[in-house]
């Protein structure tokens, strides 16, 4: 599945980074890469698996005959994909036959380390904690708080401003009105949130997480 | 919600607001009652005062933070959280608040279920059916209470028609009829009562349908309500006093208005009490006995098919009808509305937060957030590994649920101001922390600046205004001198020596169970208590808008003050 960690040379860095501030981990596996798009400032860390070789593979009707490269994974800006997660479009089997449907991330939002994720969409400002598994065509609105080992059902709909938990995932509460708000302006406190430690707040601007992963 | 460490909560004071303590310490009590008031985060009060700063609202007029325990909601409209569609508040009141379109919950897991066909690939059907609802979680789906349904819309209405095991239910009105056909055909037999409470009476044309079933929830309330409304009518002759239909749906209400109303000579009159009301005497007005037999086919099935065919006791309350008892009587439930609410302070009644009224909407029409008005505080240990400028991977992160007891740690507490003013900061803790395990804190430098949150350039284009302290070894820990500073924060180390687990001398043995600490629940847990007092001055105009005279003082400066206790989670200490 993923390629040998090994093979990472010591002088270059960790990440690649792109033209538009992408950063992408050289120990990532990402298959397909015609098939993604990255929106810029979004991070990709170690050992994440990207799908992108699964998919449409329903013919697209093109007008000009042209060969038309299908989107399978859209990634939006300031996106922090951490590691081991593995980012898996949702398949449906109709007429004996596996279909895969392009899925979508918005921006800003934060997948924790070992997750599973093959949600239809996720929107903006969204915050995934860790071990989450997100099943196939669950759809996760804006500001919405992922607690830690979730397991978020297939074709679940999960309404923005909710934080949800369990397994299965159930809505468990709301996030409160100053989520994704930094307090103390740009370059102020020390998020509470994210552990304390760093200046990002779980759900909102995640641009100075991404300067500082390196 | 628990939070990792390290974590910062506010307490808003609004539980003990109208007690005689806050009422004391507005009139600056003196220092040994102030002594005795510290904040006590182990408290079982504490539970309900605490929240996260991004939970706290700030209402400008009253100037005090606003918890949601302090404000009013009120609700904008209701949606349903699976189809994300509004529901209007008319039909909230008539249908109940639970989804009408196609949105159920598994009554085994209460993942939402979805709607699959059936239809065999060899033969298929004109409308793609039949259709079931099944769970993608645990795969339980209406197969297995014998529920399928003809088309894959309208789901709710369909279901309202089936009856475990496939049954047809009759609708509301078809009720009404059967029952007033039944009543008619009593009185021309005149059939005893004994007949129809045992549910053997049945009409010639719906032969033996009825027969083996014990009426239905859903009949015995139907039928219930129809018998009230029947006494209710009976009770209210027509009215002269009210023409249109008032909902005073108790006859000895209606009689105590009927009173107020009529004129005293005629009082003597209309005084006679209204007969009392009977309860219901058959099956047909609702009244449902007991019967054994039921018990007995529960306990035969228990037996039958074990413990693995009744429902938990969360199921049960899950289920419309709670009164149900085995895995075959599960009914899909419609998922539950949710609501938009905006907020108004609870003292003064302006409005502190109001969303958008559109569902999908995210955005806020006015949001006042404790966040703009309150400095945050965050925590985090000063380990080695952050004082040096490139934190190496050698380093490993500080591991907050291990805090060594006996062992002084420093913390750094950062406190950042979102104010437009400087503010001028005082911070108390008491010495030990409360509780099992007393952890010694000292606050190196209690009293210090925080600059004005203004633009971001000003910081860069003013050099000179350069931080005073950078980073240069341990010349920063010493009392009464900050840490760091930058534009709009200030850090200052933070003492902790955590207390033993296992008190000194004593034998280990004792404490080593699973009795931490005394027994007490998280025990272990090292909260430390903040009382936070900051000092600024703002502009009145700014803040005294619209108040008369402030017009003409413009510019003008006010001294202000706020004060709130904090609770800052700094880590479990370990058991040496």
């Amino acid at each position: 599945m993923s390629r040998p960690s090994a093979r990472k040379p010591a002088t270059k860095g960790e990440y690649i980074e792109t033209d538009s501030g992408n950063k992408v981990s050289r120990r990532s596996a990402i298959t397909g890469t015609a098939n993604i798009t990255l929106g810029g400032r979004t991070v990709i860390m170690a050992d994440v698996h990207l799908r992108g070789d699964l998919h449409p593979t329903r013919p697209v009707p093109s007008s000009s005959g042209k060969e038309v490269t299908p989107t399978s994974i859209s990634i939006g800006r300031c996106t922090v994909i951490s590691t081991g997660s593995v980012i898996k479009p949702p398949s449906r089997i109709s007429r004996g036959q596996v279909h895969y449907y392009p899925m979508k991330i918005g921006d800003n939002v934060f997948v924790g380390p070992h997750c599973a994720v093959s949600a239809i969409s996720i929107s903006s400002h969204v915050h995934i904690a860790s071990h989450v598994t997100i099943h196939a065509f669950a759809i996760v609105k804006e500001n919405v708080k992922i607690l830690p080992h979730t397991v978020v059902p297939a074709n679940m709909v999960i309404p923005s401003g909710s934080v949800v938990g369990g397994r299965p995932a159930r809505v468990v509460g709301e996030v409160g009105e100053g989520w994704g708000v930094s307090g103390g302006g740009a370059g102020g406190g020390l998020g509470v949130g994210g552990g304390g430690e760093e200046k990002w707040v779980e759900g909102g601007d995640l641009r100075e997480l991404v300067r500082s992963i390196k | 919600m628990a939070q990792p460490f390290p974590y910062t909560y506010y307490a808003c004071d609004c539980f003990d607001s109208n007690t005689a303590a806050s009422a004391s310490r507005a009139a600056q009590t003196p220092a040994d009652d102030e002594d005795a008031r510290t904040f006590d985060p182990r408290s079982p009060r504490s539970n309900y005062a605490l929240y996260p700063l991004e939970h706290l609202l700030y209402c400008e007029d009253c100037q005090q933070i606003r918890c949601p325990r302090c404000v009013i909601e009120e609700t904008l409209n209701w949606y349903c959280p699976s189809c994300l569609f509004e529901v209007p508040s008319s039909v909230v009141k008539s249908d109940g608040n639970r989804c009408t379109r196609n949105c159920y919950n598994c009554p085994v897991c209460t993942s939402p279920m979805t709607v699959s066909s059936l239809e065999k690939p060899t033969e298929p059907s004109a409308t793609g059916g039949p259709y079931i609802l099944a769970c993608p979680y645990c795969h339980w789906s209406t197969v297995e209470i014998g529920i399928e349904f003809e088309k894959h819309t309208g789901i709710t209405n369909q279901l309202s028609r089936i009856a475990n095991g496939g049954k047809t239910l009759p609708t509301q009105k078809e009720r009404d009829k059967e029952r007033e056909r039944r009543k008619e055909a009593e009185a021309r037999g005149g059939i005893g009562g004994r007949d129809i409470l045992s549910g053997s009476e049945d009409s010639p044309t719906r032969d033996g349908e009825g027969n083996a079933a014990p009426p239905g929830h859903d009949d015995i309330f139907s039928n219930l309500s129809a018998f009230y409304k029947a006494q209710m009518q009976a009770q209210t002759p027509s009215n002269p006093f009210s023409p249109h239909d008032l909902n005073f749906s108790s006859p000895s209400t209606y009689s105590r208005i009927m009173n107020l109303y009529s004129s005293t000579a005629s009082k003597k009159q209309k005084r006679e009490k209204p007969a009392l009301m009977r309860e219901a005497a058959s099956a047909l007005e609702g009244l449902a006995l007991h019967d054994p037999a039921s018990d007995i086919a529960a306990i035969e099935r228990i037996k039958k098919e074990g413990w693995a065919s009744t429902l938990s006791p969360a199921r049960k309350l899950a289920q419309l009808n709670p009164h149900v008892r085995f895995d075959s009587e599960l009914r899909p439930t419609a998922s539950l509305l949710c609501t938009k609410r905006g907020k108004r302070c609870r003292s003064c009644r302006h409005i502190l937060s109001k969303p958008e009224s559109k569902i999908t909407s995210t955005r806020y029409k006015i949001k006042l957030l404790a966040l703009n008005h309150i400095p945050r505080l965050s925590l985090r240990a000063l380990s080695p590994a952050t004082t040096t400028t490139t934190p190496g991977p050698s380093h490993p992160p500080f591991n907050y649920n291990a805090l060594r007891p006996g062992i002084p740690i420093h913390f750094l507490l950062h406190l950042s101001n979102p104010l437009f003013d400087p503010i001028r900061v005082t911070l108390a803790t008491p010495s030990t922390t409360p509780g099992a395990i007393a952890s010694r804190i000292t606050i190196l430098c209690p009293q210090f600046d925080v600059g004005a949150n203004t633009d971001v350039w000003d910081d860069a284009l003013s050099s000179s205004l350069s931080p005073i302290a950078k980073r240069s070894g341990d010349a920063q820990f010493e009392a009464g001198k900050i840490y760091d500073r930058g534009r709009n924060w200030t850090a200052v180390v933070l003492e902790v020596v955590p207390g033993f687990v296992t008190p000194l001398g004593g034998k280990r043995d004792e404490a080593d169970g699973d009795v931490k600490g005394g027994g007490e629940v998280d025990a272990d847990l090292l909260e430390i208590p903040v009382f936070v007092r900051i000092e600024f001055e703002a502009d009145v105009s700014v803040e005294e808008r619209g108040l008369g005279d402030s017009r003409g003082s413009k510019g003008e400066k006010e001294r202000r003050e706020e004060a709130f206790w904090t609770v800052l989670g700094a880590g479990r200490i370990v058991d040496v």
